[in-house]
């Protein structure tokens, strides 16, 4: 799962184009997510944007100062774990250095699911952590709604049940009394 | 004046931030609560203070209208259905959509339009959102397998509710976990755990309804039911009986029992004798059955409810503190500066990376140590009485001075939220699932909080108009309810409030630092 590749990126206006803009690209658009952190605008990219189970992917990050443009030189770690309640730990991908301006590391992910990609880095004593939530193949299955549904209609049964025994009780009930008051 | 040092430096600001509350506005809010604390203690309470209250069917050019629209069954029905339709669409985006929070309808319509805009609506409408709940609507469709009219009775168990859970004990906790949810877990960034939860409150709500008598799900469970409940005691409207003597002459209590047609009170209310809007969901039960056409919405004074009529118990009274603390916890958390600390903490305890122990600590610390001050001040303002009333009768009368600061601090903190992430809400609507969206660039989340549909002046002069009027409202029902309690013969004003009047007035300095302060974005 953990691999870093080169990637052969141009510039255009400080962010890559990977000839997306091509006709004939085989290239995919990427999932970016810029944001404002501390001091630094960073710039986090997933190669292709809405990626498949087995398939290469690639993850940039562009942390680059406020007050003066600076790139963070330090190391960036990327991490990624589940996107769903009560997930296990993170698992690491890797650390990486600084190349070209850019933190990169390579990444195939084996199963569909929502996952959360994580870069973390320390700058000035603090720690800087940027979230990108991701989706891994198709959207989740229909197990949540069949769930709530078979609890439903499980209750629903049960209720239901419950409700004709007490009336067949109270049929009997009324049938023995009239019985009674015949003799 | 240098009013820097009142804000807090804005470290590690992942989100965008907005500017809080200017000074100028602050000065305005301090100047005004200085004269409203001077009145309180120096003029004394006027007894049998008069209110006045009109039923919207007496009205001259409204009232046709409202009594024609209370004989309409299906007007409810339709907004049912179409709020239903809503919600189920919410559910299947939040499952199969983007899970990019501002891309997806799920999280924008729950948590920016929904509850945002819920907490202002009830100051209009009172609890009129009940009548319309989708986890309501869709569990009686699903259990009593009838639209509108009053279902089998053998479709439900009829349970009574255990008598340990007879009580806003059980709101309060959901309500508490699901602030923990919202807030520490983080299901108002995430579609799929936004639906997860809304799939969770039906299933309650069905099995509620299938298992015990009425809706004891919206009357002692709900949290969202019970927060409209409680804040509707301050709406200027509510359901009430349009003459009081028919009800007073009533035998047959249909709006209790119900009619062939009509369901009873789903939340066993009496409208004759039905003295707080808390538990009125206003389903509009009552006025389809009443056989004298004798119930419709009433406009009153705002707070009429609260200062005269309303006697809370003692799970009530723990309710409206909840609330409190919550709201306040709220616009804690969303200083840019809180993840710092949330950081610093976890570094101390060894916290895991998803900072839940930090975050579950320091929310039982923010709701207990308003709590513990407020009991501590109730206790003080029972020992300056001469004849001592009894403590809990003291604490829960109290409590209701609490529930306008709540209600004003929700609405201003909410104000920022609906005003200024809601801005995207036509691209979501057009794109619900979200295909192929991107994530917000910084240029493009700083346009949708800072280019809001009202100007950003009135958004805080709104915000400081509010904490006033709730500061205002809380003085008012704090004089009248020392009164209340005070043994027969004995002055109430002056110094007798002093101890809880210090307390509304911390809150409300508290709440008015935190909207000083900037605000972190959800999205």
């Amino acid at each position: 799962m953990l691999m870093v590749l080169p990637a052969h990126a141009h510039h255009i206006l400080g962010k890559p184009a990977y000839n997306s803009g091509k006709e004939n690209s085989s290239t995919p658009p990427s999932m970016q997510m810029e944001t404002q952190i501390g001091d630094y605008l960073v710039n986090f990219m997933v190669f292709p944007a809405f990626p498949k189970p087995g398939v290469q992917g690639r993850l940039h990050l562009y942390a680059a100062r406020l007050d003066n443009g600076l790139s963070y030189q330090g190391k960036v770690t990327f991490k990624v774990r589940d996107d769903r309640w009560f997930a296990p730990d993170a698992e690491v991908l890797g650390t990486h250095e600084i190349d070209d301006k850019v933190y990169r590391q390579g990444v195939v992910f084996s199963k569909e699911g929502d996952y959360i990609v994580t870069a973390e880095f320390q700058a000035d004593g603090q720690p800087y952590i940027i979230d990108l939530p991701l989706r891994v193949g198709e959207p989740a299955g229909m197990m949540p709604i069949g769930v709530a549904a078979g609890a439903i209609v499980l209750v629903l049964l049960g209720v239901s049940t419950a409700q004709r025994r007490r009336l067949m009780r109270l049929k009997a009930v009324r049938h023995h009394e009239a019985a009674r008051s015949e003799t | 004046m240098n009013w820097d040092w009142l804000l807090l430096p804005t470290i590690g600001a992942g989100r965008m931030s907005h500017p809080g509350l200017p000074p100028g506005w602050v000065m305005l809010v301090l100047a005004a609560m200085s004269c409203m604390v001077a009145w309180a203690i120096w003029i004394p309470v006027r007894a049998g203070h008069p209110h006045s209250s009109r039923s919207l069917v007496h009205l001259p050019v409204i009232g046709p209208a409202v009594r024609k629209m209370l004989s309409l069954p299906w007007l409810v029905l339709a907004l049912r259905i179409a709020v239903a339709a809503i919600f189920l669409l919410t559910i299947y985006a939040g499952l199969f959509g983007t899970p990019l929070p501002e891309r997806n309808l799920a999280t924008m319509l729950t948590w920016t339009l929904w509850w945002s805009g819920l907490i202002g609506a009830i100051f209009f409408v009172g609890s009129a959102w009940c009548a319309i709940c989708p986890w309501n609507a869709l569990a009686t469709w699903l259990v009593r397998r009838r639209l509108w009219r009053r279902g089998s009775e053998t479709s439900s168990l009829g349970l009574r509710v255990p008598k340990v859970l007879r009580s806003v004990w059980p709101a309060l906790i959901l309500f508490v976990g699901l602030s923990w949810f919202e807030l520490g877990y983080g299901v108002t960034v995430s579609p799929y755990a936004t639906a997860l939860l809304a799939l969770l409150l039906v299933v309650l709500a069905t099995i509620s309804l299938a298992v015990f008598e009425r809706r004891a799900f919206c009357r002692y469970f709900c949290p969202v039911g019970r927060t409209i409940g409680f804040y509707a005691e301050l709406s200027p409207v509510a359901l009430r009986p349009v003459d009081p003597d028919v009800c007073a002459r009533c035998t047959t209590l249909e709006c209790y029992h119900g009619t062939a047609e009509v369901e009873p009170c789903p939340t066993h209310q009496v409208m004759g004798s039905m003295k707080q809007n808390t538990y009125c969901i206003s389903c509009d039960a009552c006025s389809r059955s009443c056989p004298h056409q004798n119930v419709a919405w009433r406009l009153r004074s705002v707070g009429q409810e609260i200062i005269q009529a309303a006697h809370p118990r003692w799970d009530e009274a723990w309710f409206i503190l909840g609330l409190l603390a919550l709201t306040s916890f709220h616009g804690t958390t969303m200083l840019p500066v809180w993840e710092h600390w949330m950081s610093v903490l976890a570094q101390r305890i060894g916290d895991s990376g998803q900072l839940l122990w930090s975050f579950s600590i320091t929310m039982g610390v923010s709701l207990l140590v308003p709590v513990a001050l407020f009991a501590l001040l109730a206790l003080l303002t029972q020992r300056l009485m001469a004849k001592q009333p009894e403590y809990r009768r003291v604490f829960s009368a109290l409590a209701l001075a609490t529930l306008p600061l709540a209600f004003v601090y929700h609405l201003s903190h909410n104000l920022s939220h609906l005003v200024r992430e809601s801005r995207g809400m036509t691209e979501v609507m057009l794109n619900p699932l979200g295909i192929n969206a991107q994530p917000l660039t910084c240029n493009q989340a700083e346009a949708r909080h800072m280019l809001t549909a009202l100007q950003q002046d009135t958004i805080f002069a709104l915000q400081a108009g509010l904490l006033l009027f709730g500061f205002w409202m809380a003085v008012r029902i704090l004089r009248h309810r020392v009164t209340s309690i005070a043994p027969q013969g004995q002055a109430a004003a002056g110094w007798h409030i002093l101890p809880m009047l210090s307390f509304i007035v911390a809150i409300t300095l508290y709440n008015l630092w935190l909207l000083m302060q900037p605000m972190t974005m959800r999205m």
